[in-house]
């Protein structure tokens, strides 16, 4: 989450809101969010709805959820997809950045 | 468990922010790119 905080200005000026998906109520989300002055949505998923809906896998070994990503385009459109296989597993911002230079430049391209 | 597929319409869900307002994927349709972020947990 500390990685992504640092770049939020870059996904911002990419016209990209970032949405944090996690188990935690509602208070834990906001304590953290406070704490680490943390400027993203946050939406507690106790009951895992939105989770489940998207895959996020558990680890029934170590019972913990792996993380994910997803970006979804400005059609709705799923066009980066990481589901991830350990807990470190996480795309590097430059990646992401990258991704969506390329969506964004595509955006111009077909208003032109 | 389902999972999301590349170039597949997102499925949409609402959920409430830890302030009470209710946030829909579809809300940023036609507005912004969204980069979901499903957490680990934060501990």
């Amino acid at each position: 989450m500390a990685q992504l905080r640092q770049d939020f200005a870059e996904f911002e000026k990419r016209q990209t809101r970032v949405v944090v998906v996690g188990p935690e109520d509602a208070r834990a989300f906001e304590a953290y969010f406070r704490k680490h002055d943390l400027p993203f949505i946050g939406l507690p998923d106790p009951t895992a709805s939105v989770l489940k809906l998207y895959g996020q896998e558990v680890n029934l070994f170590k019972l913990v959820r792996m993380p994910a990503q997803v970006i979804v385009d400005k059609e709705g459109m799923a066009r980066f997809v990481h589901y991830g296989h350990s807990m470190a597993d996480i795309p590097e911002n430059s990646e992401l950045l990258e991704l969506l230079d390329i969506i964004t430049d595509k955006e111009i391209t077909e208003k032109v | 468990m389902p999972k999301v597929s590349l170039s597949t319409p997102a499925p949409n869900f609402s959920l409430k922010n830890f302030t009470g307002e209710t946030v829909s994927l579809a809300d940023f349709t036609g507005k912004a790119n969204v980069l979901l972020v499903f957490n680990r947990t934060f501990t």
